[in-house]
């Protein structure tokens, strides 16, 4: 799907360690756990241990081992240099543009175009509508705009001016899909975060306004972002068109503004409740319905800019100028107008909050160590959060180095979205050409996220997913990921370089079975579905 | 990795004890470990009652379903988005009486009111203060307001309560999972694992929408043999798996059994395939969002009707969370609300025996003034609906001060009249024959609402 480049990633320095051969009889992992305990010098430890560590390293740090990877895992010093080496890496490719197959590349068109576009959508539809209301006023577009198959991801046609947003909805997913799953193209841990970043801004393809906007806000804020700091990356879903449109702060305005015809528009308290709510102090942290309706008011005029690079506006004519108190401060403060600044400054100071640091601290420790972290591991993080300005790359440091993230006993139970992309990259390094992904596979990755309950780019609501298995560990829904697995590997003939991977019990069931099932089963199995 | 040496961790013991449970492993710390007969059938010789809960994610907008017409603060909060008073035309409230009406789009549920089996309660909700969706929500799925940690969801305890007191013990089939007094009593469609249902009872839980259908790889036997050699283990995820197989084959043969009936009998199915296309059209234009729901509400009829042990049934729909444009006889909201009202209808097709008890409701209300972008943000009281043959309905029950601003919550919301939790005491010590002490167990510190004693017919 991209070019094929190797990227940084790919090239672990070589550190004059000697490759560790992996003995295709190796034991699994199951004994590693007594091994790891009976490591009593953490110089020597045992062979099952350093598989478990690489395992760990490749797929929490990114989706799951590749044949390249387990290489570079087996020239490190350690999977725990190579995986604290990640985060430089992965900070350097957020700060330039993905790599990004060209017919994908009006994902990151510049916004005005992408307005533009969704305009003219706008409108032919309005056009079809005009057309077809029947005698009762009602309109059956629904019936003609479906009358074509828009389930190919093929974006080689431009596309239709009728089903831009569409097109613009799978590019995103064609793309984030793409990045999950090639390690060379897109730095694992710069992925990951991009996950964990999105889903924490959750925006949502299925509302109208928001879908042709999808990828700009996964690029431009979630991985531009990623590893830099909280507040920037705060404030740019702050003025994104995909979070204005979502959650509605758009067309919040002073209350009594004029709005034509006599009518009056006012205060939305969507986004301000959310801001507080989800994306900083957490429901506990200490605010007041009256902070929601201050925090309103502060950020009134934050609207969408059509024409503007970075798809922001402020009306100032729209906005409240008169005094709010949030959270015991006024806003705007004696030095200011009232203006822009004053949503920035509470944006800002939300951002830095310790309520706001403990939130953080707390989701990526279930992202990245186990469904109930340690407190002492969430609070040591808080204050690293706090100490380095809200420093992304620095509580990294502090968490891919803990020795909660390297404890055998601190288990993670993949996610669909977990689950659907280390498939998709374990058999996507099988491919003789890296340059092409293939689309097929993406629509079945795709199909099987919505039917897992994890569809991509569409939780509606702004908590976004949840990451742990008492949500996605049940009965019916695993089945569902041995169909995923049987599907994806129809034309991939072994997966060996998962084998060393895998438990004793595990590879010898698959080894009784006919060979084309074989990648499929490895897949299928319950130690693939860990992370 | 390797599932030999996994471990629950506390935090997710509740769902994963379901786990356990449904794969025969005793659960030491739960108070319903042996099934009790604790409910007997609250009417010797009826039928057992089935309970059936829609919740509406997102805090739809109660004074646009039920219109308070007949208060005219209803018109001077809501300029734009009031439900224009009923004059008999299209457009305008349905008349109820002289306070209330239905939003035209819940047409089809008139001749349910007329017929007497569907009630409205104005001004419910949990006394919870919290204007978050997601705790408003916990909360109220684990039947405990204000309370934020781990717990079981209130229809999973029940669920294992009931555990035991069926009647009809049906022969245990060759692939049957392990331990017939695990089968679950509940069933939720649609939703991956929702908390109202996690806990440690065994409960059936069905995908959305048509993959609810299809058995999958697990359907060929070969391969079905194959993945089952890979968890053929006895840790945690092996059973889970096997559990998973057996029911999701069981599941989609039901489903599939049932729509091939139906298009060969021709009953009533035509108008209802053609609901329910047009339903998935809207769903691939990302049109309504109670999309969806009509087939899953179809799914969750077979499935109870084929397993009568299945005694409780879940659904939901998201996208009521109407902040801005909401509409009013038409628009999103209307849209949303016509779809519930198709599968209300629906769902009164199977659950229409004696005490058969289907309700509608949500984390919490709007605020009774529309907000400055014509639509309405996070409130408190709400309407809850109730429809089956118990119900004294064709009226509105419940307490209901109007919309005064002396009268509203922290001068913006509707207030709670009757607490959700003394509904559903109501509901279930008429229906399922629990006593006060067993619905203390699923809502600790419940209030008995003597107010709501005339909701139901004895």
């Amino acid at each position: 799907m991209y070019p094929n480049q190797t990227t940084a990633a790919a090239l672990p320095r070589r550190n004059a360690l000697k490759v560790i051969a992996v003995c295709a009889m190796s034991p699994g992992l199951a004994g590693s756990l007594n091994a790891y305990a009976q490591a009593s010098n953490p110089f020597e430890k045992t062979q099952s241990t350093q598989l478990f560590e690489q395992w760990r390293a490749m797929s929490r740090v990114g989706y799951g081992p590749t044949p390249q990877l387990v290489r570079a895992l087996q020239t490190a010093s350690s999977p725990k240099v190579w995986t604290v080496q990640q985060i430089d890496l992965a900070y350097a490719a957020s700060q330039v543009a993905p790599l990004m197959a060209s017919d994908l590349s009006s994902l990151n068109a510049p916004l005005p175009d992408i307005f533009d576009a969704a305009q003219r959508e706008r409108q032919a539809r309005a056009a079809i509508k005009a057309v077809t209301a029947d005698s009762a006023g009602n309109t059956n577009t629904n019936e003609l705009l479906n009358n074509r198959n828009n389930r190919r991801m093929d974006f080689s046609e431009p596309a239709d001016p009728l089903y831009f947003n569409r097109s613009m909805v799978q590019k995103a997913a064609a793309w984030r899909l793409g990045a999950c799953s090639q390690p060379n193209d897109e730095n694992p841990l710069l992925a990951r975060m991009t996950e964990f970043w999105f889903n924490h801004l959750n925006v949502y393809s299925g509302k109208g306004a928001v879908r042709p906007f999808i990828g700009h806000y996964v690029v431009n804020v979630a991985r531009a972002h990623a590893l830099g700091k909280f507040e920037d990356l705060l404030l740019a879903s702050a003025r994104h068109p995909a979070m204005l449109y979502y959650l509605d702060q758009f067309q919040s305005v002073a209350d009594g503004s004029p709005a034509g015809q006599g009518r009056l528009r006012g205060l939305n308290e969507n986004y301000a409740r959310e801001l507080m709510e989800l994306h900083t102090l957490g429901v506990a942290g200490g605010y007041s319905q009256n902070d929601v309706h201050e925090t309103a008011r502060i950020l009134t005029g934050w609207t969408v800019g059509p024409n503007e690079a970075n798809g922001f506006r402020f009306a100032q004519r729209l906005h409240d100028t008169g005094r709010k108190v949030l959270m015991g401060q006024y806003y705007p403060d004696g030095s200011l107008n009232s203006g822009e600044r004053e949503g920035e400054q509470a944006i800002r100071r939300l951002a830095r909050h310790p309520k706001t640091a403990a939130r953080i601290s707390l989701r990526l420790a279930q992202f990245f160590v186990s469904d109930s972290p340690a407190p002492a591991l969430v609070s040591a993080l808080a204050q690293t959060f706090q100490n380095s300005q809200g420093d992304i790359r620095v509580v990294l440091r502090a968490l891919l180095e803990s020795n909660e993230f390297w404890h055998p006993e601190n288990k993670l139970f993949k996610t669909p979205m977990d689950f659907a992309c280390s498939a998709l990259t374990t058999v996507s390094s099988t491919d003789k050409l890296a340059d092409s992904t293939d689309r097929r596979r993406l629509i079945l990755t795709e199909n099987y996220l919505s039917e897992a309950g994890q569809p991509l780019h569409d939780w509606q609501t702004p908590d976004g997913y949840k990451f742990d298995a008492a949500t996605w560990l049940v009965p019916e829904a695993l089945t569902r990921r041995a169909d995923f697995a049987l599907a994806i590997t129809r034309q991939v003939s072994d997966l060996d370089f998962l084998q060393p991977y895998l438990s004793a019990t595990t590879r010898a069931a698959i080894a009784q079975e006919k060979p084309a099932l074989r990648a499929g089963l490895a897949l299928a199995s319950p130690d693939f579905q860990y992370k | 990795m390797p599932s030999n040496i996994l471990k629950p961790h506390p935090k997710a013991i509740d769902r994963r004890q379901a786990l356990q449970t449904l794969l025969g492993v005793a659960t030491a710390c739960s108070a319903w470990a042996a099934p009790m007969a604790w409910a007997q059938s609250a009417r010797p010789g009826q039928s057992e009652g089935r309970l059936v809960v829609v919740f509406l994610r997102g805090a739809y907008d109660g004074l646009s379903a039920l219109v308070p017409h007949g208060d005219a603060n209803y018109y001077a909060l809501r300029p734009s988005i009031a439900l224009a008073k009923p004059d008999g035309t299209a457009q305008t409230t349905l008349r109820l009486d002289n306070t209330f009406g239905l939003h035209p789009a819940l047409a089809p549920l008139m001749p349910l009111w007329r017929q007497g089996v569907l009630t409205a309660l104005p001004a419910t909700g949990s006394p919870d203060p919290t204007r978050s969706h997601f705790d408003a929500q916990h909360q109220w799925e684990i039947g405990t307001p204000g309370k934020s940690g781990n717990a079981a969801g209130w229809m999973n305890t029940l669920a294992g309560s009931l555990a035991g007191t069926s009647a009809d013990v049906r022969a245990i089939s060759a692939q049957s999972i392990e331990g017939a007094e695990n089968k679950p009593q509940a069933v939720g469609v649609g939703e991956a694992n929702p908390q109202i249902l996690a806990g440690s009872a065994a409960v059936q839980l069905v995908a959305k929408g048509q993959a609810a259908t299809r058995q999958g790889a697990v359907g060929d036997e070969r391969t079905r043999d194959a993945v089952m050699r890979l968890y053929s283990g006895q840790d945690e995820i092996s059973k889970a798996f096997r559990a998973g197989a057996d029911s999701r084959r069981q599941t989609a043969k039901t489903l599939s059994n049932a729509m091939s009936e139906s298009t060969t009998s021709g009953m009533g199915s035509n108008d209802m395939n053609k609901d329910i296309s047009r339903e998935m059209q809207l769903a691939n234009n990302g049109a309504g969002n109670a999309q969806g729901l009509l087939l899953d509400a179809q799914h969750l009829n077979t499935l109870m009707r084929q397993d009568r042990r299945l005694r409780l049934g879940f659904l939901s729909a998201g996208g009521w969370d109407t902040h801005a444009n909401q509409g009013n006889a038409l628009g999103a909201l209307a849209n949303n609300l016509g779809n519930l009202a198709n599968t209300l209808v629906q769902l009164r097709r199977e659950f229409s025996q004696t005490n058969d008890v289907v309700v509608v409701a949500s984390e919490f209300g709007r605020t009774s003034a529309e907000n400055g972008t014509r639509g309405t943000d996070h409130g408190h009281g709400n309407t809850m609906w109730i429809m089956g043959n118990r119900v004294n309905g064709g009226r509105v029950h419940g307490g209901w001060t109007g919309l005064g601003i002396g009268n509203l919550h922290e001068n913006r919301d509707l207030p709670i009249h009757n607490d959700f939790r003394s509904v559903f005491a109501q509901l279930l010590r008429s229906t399922q024959g629990l006593s006060n002490a067993n619905i203390d167990k699923l809502f600790p510190g419940f209030a008995w609402d003597k107010s709501l004693d005339s909701m139901l017919r004895t």
